[in-house]
């Protein structure tokens, strides 16, 4: 803002005033922007240095912007209206760009941004998979269109020993910051040599992690630290600036260290996920080419360890806005109707003005005011219009940007870059601007005709064109809000519909908790599955707590811990293409915590978990039915983790549960006792069930943890309910967005009917006396507003209807049960707005019947 | 006869002291007269009275809190206290006798 005002001034204002304005403005500008806006304006205004070239021309502007202002100030309610209108969508549409601009749009705050690309196995469906260490080697090794590549595998380290505490992070290839181009600011970044098995010690921290945990102490680099109670050296500090959009939360880099040799590098291991940089010139498309040709070798060579059918290279900025894209863009969508209604609107309100000024008007242009002067000076109210409008959009959309940051999910790439943006405001204001300027030449065009003959017939005029114009405006309107409120509709019946389905258990009245066994106390598995027992026994004796179960995952908190499952008397021939199913290691109690009903068979016992010879195990309905369709799945035999693992046998199927979320539609899960599997989860998960308010517990369930170990460290405290809130946060802010913006539609779409009726109303009086003098009942005149505002709201319903078959596309994402063309919905949306559109008709009806007839025709 | 603008600018310029310029006259005007002038009004009405005489300008030091911006600093001239006085004298007498709600002075 001051930056405009002062390049404004140092060009219009003579150079012996210019610096001395200005330095006071800069000293005084603590009084506000709209003191700062006031005083250039004055200065530009008063001050502005004579006897240039087209001096004339902007000594007129400046007459013609004065008189704009003057007349507006004239109607205040005219232009409070209009610039609120436009405020609020100038500002709402600004912080929305301000958004979608960083997160999508900008390139990626990296070296050759568009270079970078994620490889990716492909599945049959076509669905992107992750890599085992073994491919991602082949892959890179063989190819002669990828400059570099890294793995990438997720890691959750315990750090610190006074007050320990799991950070995510990222366990990397040596070459991932080389390919990102962002070198550390402190220390040094991986070497090759310290990328192999043995040596990979080496830790690298986030600025935000080295601030909060060791106190921004440049020291800490070459010392070492205790991660998951091992030692590791941190080489180095990332920069502040560093904007880390592979992982948006990941906040400590280890080298990953793997070797084709190791059993965790091998190809059905899909835990990696492969950054690439593709050589100069080379297109992503051309890359996945060759990728995929060397990938179909691959599996040629090893059939039985790939399920995928060919690998993908994806752009790593098409990559990390995939999940986002879709919403934002319908946001963004939104609110440009928004926007546009409000345009309409103002172009609605300022021709309903010009109508009651055609006699100011025809006198100044009987007073010698050239046709063009009167033109310039309905352009030069358009353009103040706009420009306070503008004005009060800057307000609005730096008070709405910092609340709409807080409600944006945390994994959106990009969080950080989101500022207020002002080269996306100003393109905005131009559209406003020149939409404005357009409009209200239109409205100055058709004024032209009837200048002298307003005065000669000393009465408003109106004209059918005139109507024609603020009736197009208003079905506008209309079928803009028709959109938005079937959009925000969709959205709200979508998630009440997924707020009612059945997550498979009991979400009421339950807390978790997640507690890391880390240290040298707990390297036995025997160490950690005697602490796991003491933890359980500790929090069911605190009173309030019903029942506790400790489990490896939570159902809808985001885990992604999969098995493939395998018959192993009845083996595929490729055992990559087996089902997989929720690994969920749990004790006894978790069905009946949970409320997970038992549908067949029975739940493990604490003697089935302390027998290590007969191994049991429990699916989901969902896997019974996949693996043995139509069988009894019990008595079945399984394996997980391929055909070398232990024997288990099923003896019960459970009901099935929403693991990834609630609109999730696999729902196959298995159950294994903590003491028979292949290891002991060091953190791991704990549900307890509570007689009273969950949340009141955590206090009384942490000391008991406590009691047992002070120095593990204990996160992820929530109640179930809180958990589900979270797993549906996105879908609430896109509730809460499109209702703003549809409410706001509607509201904008009522007053343009209002305003035309009433307009009518007003200028039909003598007709309508006529009409009442002449025998035409109250009823008839008010079925005659009515029936008018009535027709426009159909047309604009009709065609919001129509445009909406497109705009409901960008919807699927937010959708859940409802098809895009639910009949429901459009039934009740065409209610709503036949409703609002009859208020709106009430008041200039009612009105209308009020004509007193003999006073109408003697009015004029 | 001065105008409203100028005598206010004018006072408001002696109000403000040796080192007159536009934010403290401006604050001085609207803390006395509750008049809002903006600084473009100021400037606009000193230059006219620099050109008729009455006030004489210096350009002053650069300081960090104008963003290194050097003031002009104006000073009333004797002929501008002059016809200030002559201005105020006028009213004063127009005014002596008639009840405008003033305290006599």
């Amino acid at each position: 803002m001051m930056r405009i005002c002062i390049w404004l001034l140092e060009r219009l204002v003579p150079d012996d005033l210019a610096e001395h304005v200005i330095g006071d403005l800069v000293e005084g500008q603590h009084r506000g922007q709209l003191w700062i806006l006031r005083q250039t304006i004055a200065a530009l205004v008063l001050l502005r240095a004579p006897r240039q070239r087209g001096d004339r021309m902007i000594e007129t502007f400046f007459g013609d912007m004065r008189l704009g202002a003057r007349m507006l100030r004239r109607s205040p309610a005219f232009t409070a209206t209009a610039v609120l209108t436009l405020g609020l969508s100038i500002g709402a549409t600004t912080a929305i760009f301000s958004v979608v601009n960083p997160v999508l749009l900008r390139p990626l705050p990296y070296a050759n941004p568009d270079r970078l690309a994620f490889v990716w196995e492909r599945n049959r469906d076509g669905t992107p998979d992750n890599l085992g260490f073994q491919t991602i080697k082949d892959l890179g090794d063989r190819s002669t269109t990828l400059a570099q590549w890294a793995a990438i595998g997720s890691w959750n380290p315990t750090v610190g020993i006074d007050q320990p505490e799991v950070v995510d992070g990222d366990r990397v290839s040596w070459s991932y910051f080389r390919i990102l181009g962002v070198a550390p600011a402190i220390g040094r970044d991986f070497l090759a040599e310290e990328d192999q098995p043995n040596h990979n010690l080496e830790v690298i921290l986030s600025y935000a992690l080295w601030q909060r945990k060791f106190g921004g102490d440049s020291s800490v680099v070459g010392r070492s630290i205790q991660v998951s109670g091992t030692p590791m050296t941190v080489i180095g500090v990332m920069p502040a600036s560093f904007d880390n959009v592979v992982t948006t939360n990941a906040k400590i880099w280890r080298v990953l260290g793997y070797a084709t040799s190791q059993p965790f590098a091998c190809r059905t291991c899909h835990h990696l996920r492969m950054l690439a940089k593709l050589k100069p010139a080379v297109s992503a498309r051309a890359a996945t080419v060759e990728l995929d040709g060397i990938f179909r070798t691959l599996v040629a060579s090893y059939p039985t360890q790939y399920a995928s059918v060919g690998a993908s290279v994806v752009p790593a900025q098409e990559e990390i806005t995939r999940d986002f894209r879709p919403a934002l863009l319908a946001l963004g969508g939104a609110v440009v109707l928004v926007l546009l209604i409000a345009i309409a609107n103002v172009a609605n309100l300022q021709l309903a003005r010009s109508v009651r000024r055609n006699e100011e008007l025809a006198i100044r242009s009987a007073l010698g005011a050239s046709r063009g002067r009167v033109t310039r000076q309905l352009l030069a109210e358009g353009l103040v219009l706009a420009l306070l409008g503008g004005f009060a959009g800057v307000v609005v959309a730096r008070l709405m940007l910092p609340v709409l940051v807080t409600q944006l999910p945390p994994a959106l790439p990009r969080l950080g870059a989101i500022r207020f943006d002002a080269a996306g405001f100003g393109a905005i204001l131009g559209i406003v601007l020149v939409l404005a300027l357009a409009l209200a030449l239109a409205g100055a065009r058709r004024d032209r005709g009837d200048l002298g003959e307003s005065l000669r017939s000393g009465k408003r005029l109106s004209t059918g064109g005139h109507h024609l114009a603020r009736s197009t405006f208003v079905v506008v309107e209309v079928g803009l809000a028709t959109m938005l409120v079937l959009s925000a509709t969709l959205v709200a019946r979508s998630l009440l519909l997924l707020l009612s389905v059945n997550a498979g258990f009991d979400p009421s009245h339950l807390l978790t908790l997640q507690v890391s066994a880390i240290g040298p106390r707990y390297a036995g598995a025997a160490n950690v599955l005697a602490y796991h027992k003491q933890l359980r026994d500790v929090i069911r004796a605190v009173p309030g707590v019903q029942s506790v179960a400790l489990t490896n995952q939570v159902p809808l908190a985001g885990n992604v811990d999969m098995y493939g499952v395998l018959d192993p008397d009845n083996m595929p021939s490729n055992p990559e293409l087996v089902p997989n199913g929720d690994r969920y290691v749990v004790s006894p109690e978790y069905f009946s915590t949970m409320h997970i009903p038992i549908l067949r068979g029975r739940a493990y016992t604490e003697a089935d978990a302390a027998d290590t010879v007969n191994k049991v195990v429990l699916v989901s309905a969902a896997l019974g039915e996949r693996m043995w369709p139509g069988q009894n799945p019990i008595g079945h035999h399984v394996t997980f983790g391929g055909p070398q693992a232990p024997t288990r046998t099923v003896i019960g199927v459970v009901g099935n549960v929403k693991h990834r979320g609630l609109d999730a539609t696999t729902t196959q899960q298995w159950y294994a006792p903590e003491s028979q599997w292949l290891f002991a989860d060091n953190t791991e998960a704990i549900v307890v069930r509570t007689t009273l308010e969950p949340s009141s517990l955590v206090q009384a369930v942490r000391r008991a943890i406590n009691s047992v170990d002070p120095t593990l460290p204990i996160s992820a405290v929530a109640t179930m309910d809180q958990v589900i809130e979270q797993s549906t946060a996105q879908r609430r802010l896109a509730l809460v967005l499109f209702s703003t913006f549809a409410i706001a539609a509607l509201l904008l779409a009522i007053a343009g009917v209002y305003g035309v009726l009433a307009g009518n109303v007003a200028e039909r009086t003598r007709e309508i006396g006529l009409r009442s003098a002449l025998g035409a009942g109250p009823g008839s005149i008010m079925r005659l507003i009515v029936s008018q505002g009535m027709r426009l709201a159909a047309l604009g319903l009709v065609l919001g209807l129509v445009g909406s078959a497109g705009l409901t596309r960008f919807l699927r994402t937010f959708l859940f049960g409802v098809g895009e063309n639910d009949v429901g919905a459009r039934v009740l949306v065409v209610a709503v707005l036949s409703l609002v559109t009859l208020a709106a008709c009430a008041i200039p009806a009612s009105r209308a019947i009020r004509i007193d007839a003999s006073e109408a025709l003697r009015g004029d | 006869m001065l105008g409203e603008l100028e005598q206010l600018v004018l006072l408001g310029v002696m109000r403000a002291g040796p080192d007159a310029y536009g934010v403290p006259v401006h604050d001085e005007i609207q803390r006395r007269a509750s008049r809002d002038l903006t600084l473009g009004t100021i400037y606009k009405t000193l230059t006219r009275l620099e050109e008729k005489g009455m006030v004489t300008s210096r350009i002053g030091e650069p300081t960090a809190q104008r963003g290194g911006r050097r003031t002009r600093c104006y000073a009333v001239t004797p002929a501008g206290s002059r016809a200030l006085q002559s201005s105020i004298r006028s009213l004063r007498r127009m005014a002596s006798g008639l009840d405008v709600g003033l305290d006599p002075v």
